[in-house]
């Protein structure tokens, strides 16, 4: 089949089995690959009511027709499973090399199924297939883990593995790969965890069949030599995504002490530029892409070296947690990395937790004596490896989540819980933004960034405007940006570069031999969006409207202070963006897919 | 005395798609972006001379200045 490796892995860890079957053809028309395979499967194979963590559950790692190619930047694969930390969808998208060596195996899905009774790690050697003891990499950190398979097995394998905090089952672990790259959001690291499966190791040397090998060769140089020439290429492979962190403190999205301002007086020393001077030491780039975004660095104080930070761990990490030093939100970063924890979702519920303290809701007694104060950078760190090892009173809290930390603490700390669907939000203040609110409370995965990202499109048209014109871009947006996780290749080269997406039309039809225009991808991505609505609906009795609302710092608190000092999203106008989203996407008054959408998306029997 | 700027990408549009033009130094950043009618929120990074500068900087005679637009998003 062109463009794919042609196989589905099936690796049962409670019977170590492993067992290939055929991609199916009509598999890869429908959903095409990435995140379109895995909500399929996950639907289709994870029975209703199944426990995130118990052996039903599975972990869906899913290739896709750009992945291993040359696209610029077909580095990508996506994680789905069953989410430890909301009982609901979660994918995550992963960069670095190892879906490239998918492909190269042979391979477009991993299935992982069952647990094992003791460690383990997959070896995948083109057709050699092995469960392999892991007790000596087990209790090991990530990068320690890396560096213990790469020097058992050769540089040429790629790996990718969880460090403590999947161990412990931390609903918010992470998978780590490539010394930096991470699988990050909704708890992948957390199931692996649970199936007592340390890493994977995969090399792949066999070539993929594409459709027409000197078109392919045309639009593959085509879209390099666009990203290449693209203005701007320098600057954003100079800074990478830190590039927007001046720009967020400036408009009053960086969050600031818990989401609780979007300016921070120190932000100058967090800078982009900043850290290129401070700590970076060179660029990383994932497979294939001309415009290398990851930084890695050096931190002279801590002595320690990382992938980042990258404008995310900045956000959660930095100015949330009130440290304005890239060095030590660099060393946050390695701490979370090798622990294996979503820089995201730790630095969010640290930052709860800092506010909590700061309010008397937690004394010292709840932090096991640590004086967690916003800007006490010793106790950030020793708040996130407490979490990773489910460490004391504070490291059993907060390793919970900031949602379920939230109802254990109650005192009305829930109000500045700040998540959607039990996902701790990402690194955008969104006080004054509201098709951003929007792109968060909607997020299939919960309030993450990467579906749709629209805080310059609320300043365009005006931040505080509630028009069905914002509530429309937002789903253009969901429908068109995460089919880049479909294809298997990075979307910031269209994001940062601005390139024309058309470029990658030619390309997937030389690769596939299908011809898709972006038109044809967004009814795919649509089509995804109503399915992994449908996955939340039918895992959890009772979702509806109520479960797409934000945190009510976004409407009942302005910051006092920054670029949106005074300003909010009145409630009244939280409800009016639902209202919009949910007659635009053919969904009923509480958020549900009504069944003519349903039948007019040919979907309805899947969900079943 | 006068200076440089370049901006990059969609930002063009508000020079006229031209690749460069003259500003006259003494002014700020933040002058200098509004005098094109450009809001100055849609300008994610400026580098003066290749150094990252605010909007507040004081444009020197010689510089050069390059502005670029945030697209689409982390």
């Amino acid at each position: 089949m062109n463009g794919y490796g042609g196989s589905i892995l099936r690796v049962n860890l409670t019977d170590n089995k492993l067992t290939k079957e055929p991609t199916p053809p009509e598999l890869a028309r429908d959903f095409i690959g990435g995140r379109g395979f895995g909500i399929y499967h996950l639907l289709r194979e994870v029975p209703r009511g199944a426990d995130p963590l118990g052996p039903e559950n599975k972990l869906i790692i899913s290739s896709g027709p750009l992945s291993g190619m040359l696209s610029a930047g077909g580095g990508k694969c996506d994680w789905t499973t069953k989410s430890p930390l909301t009982n609901g969808y979660a994918s995550a998208s992963m960069g670095g090399h190892f879906t490239a060596e998918m492909k190269y195996a042979g391979i477009d899905t991993i299935i992982l199924e069952g647990i094992s009774p003791t460690p383990v790690y997959l070896l995948i050697d083109d057709n050699k297939l092995q469960l392999l003891d892991a007790s000596f990499l087990w209790g090991k950190g990530a990068i320690d883990a890396e560096v213990a398979l790469k020097n058992k097995h050769g540089e040429e394998f790629q790996i990718a593995a969880i460090g403590p905090g999947g161990e412990n089952l931390v609903p918010y672990a992470c998978v780590n790969h490539d010394f930096g790259r991470q699988a990050g959001r909704g708890g992948v690291g957390t199931v692996m965890g649970q199936k007592k499966l340390k890493a994977i190791v995969i090399r792949g040397t066999k070539s993929v069949p594409v459709a027409d090998a000197q078109a392919y060769r045309k639009a593959g140089i085509d879209l390099y030599r666009a990203c290449i020439e693209a203005e701007g290429h320098d600057e954003w492979t100079r800074y990478g995504t830190t590039i927007v962190t001046s720009w967020c403190d400036e408009v009053g999205a960086l969050p600031t002490r818990n989401f609780s301002a979007g300016s921070f007086e120190d932000g100058k020393n967090i800078y982009g530029p900043v850290m290129r001077k401070e700590i970076v030491i060179t660029d990383k780039g994932c497979f294939g892409c001309p415009c290398p975004c990851g930084k890695y660095s050096r931190s002279r104080r801590y002595g320690t070296y990382v992938e980042g930070p990258e404008y995310e761990t900045i956000g959660l990490m930095g100015s949330n947690l009130g440290i304005g030093d890239i060095e030590a939100v660099a060393e946050a970063n390695r701490l979370a990395d090798d622990l294996g924890l979503d820089s995201i979702s730790a630095g969010n519920t640290i930052a709860w937790a800092m506010e909590c303290y700061e309010k008397g809701m937690l004394t010292q007694e709840d932090t096991d004596g640590l004086d967690l104060r916003f800007g006490n950078i010793e106790a950030a760190f020793a708040a996130i490896k407490k979490i990773a090892y489910r460490e004391g009173k504070l490291g059993q809290l907060l390793a919970q989540g900031v949602k379920r930390a939230a109802e254990q603490i109650g005192k009305g700390s829930d109000k500045f819980a700040i998540h959607v669907k039990g996902m701790e939000q990402s690194a955008y203040a969104t006080h004054n933004a509201t098709a951003m609110l929007l792109a968060y409370m909607t997020c299939d995965v919960g309030a993450h960034h990467n579906r749709s990202w629209a805080i310059t499109y609320d300043l365009q048209v005006g931040r505080d405007k509630v028009v069905p014109e914002k509530v429309a871009r937002i789903i253009w947006l969901q429908n068109f940006r995460p089919m880049f996780d479909v294809l298997g290749s990075c979307r910031l080269q269209w994001v940062e570069l601005g390139i024309d997406r058309d470029l990658y039309v030619p390309l997937l039809e030389a690769v596939t031999g299908i011809h898709r225009t972006w038109e044809d991808l967004e009814a795919v991505g649509d089509r995804i969006w109503n399915l992994t609505r449908m996955y939340w609906v039918r895992e959890n009795p009772g979702f509806g409207r109520s479960w797409d609302l934000p945190s009510p710092r976004f409407y009942e608190e302005a910051p006092k202070t920054g670029a949106t000092a005074g300003q909010i999203t009145n409630y009244e106008d939280v409800q009016c963006l639902l209202d919009m989203y949910y007659e635009q996407r053919g969904w009923d008054d509480n958020g549900i897919p009504t069944p003519q959408t349903l039948q007019k998306l040919n979907i309805a029997v899947q969900t079943h | 005395m006068t200076a440089t700027v370049r901006p990059y990408g969609i930002l063009k549009e508000y020079i006229n798609h031209q690749n460069e033009t003259q500003v006259a130094a003494g002014q700020t950043i933040r002058q200098a972006i509004q005098s094109f009618r450009m809001p100055p929120e849609v300008v994610a990074l400026v580098l003066v001379n290749d150094e990252q500068q605010d909007k507040d900087y004081i444009i020197q005679d010689g510089d050069y200045i390059k502005l670029l637009a945030v697209i689409g998003g982390g």
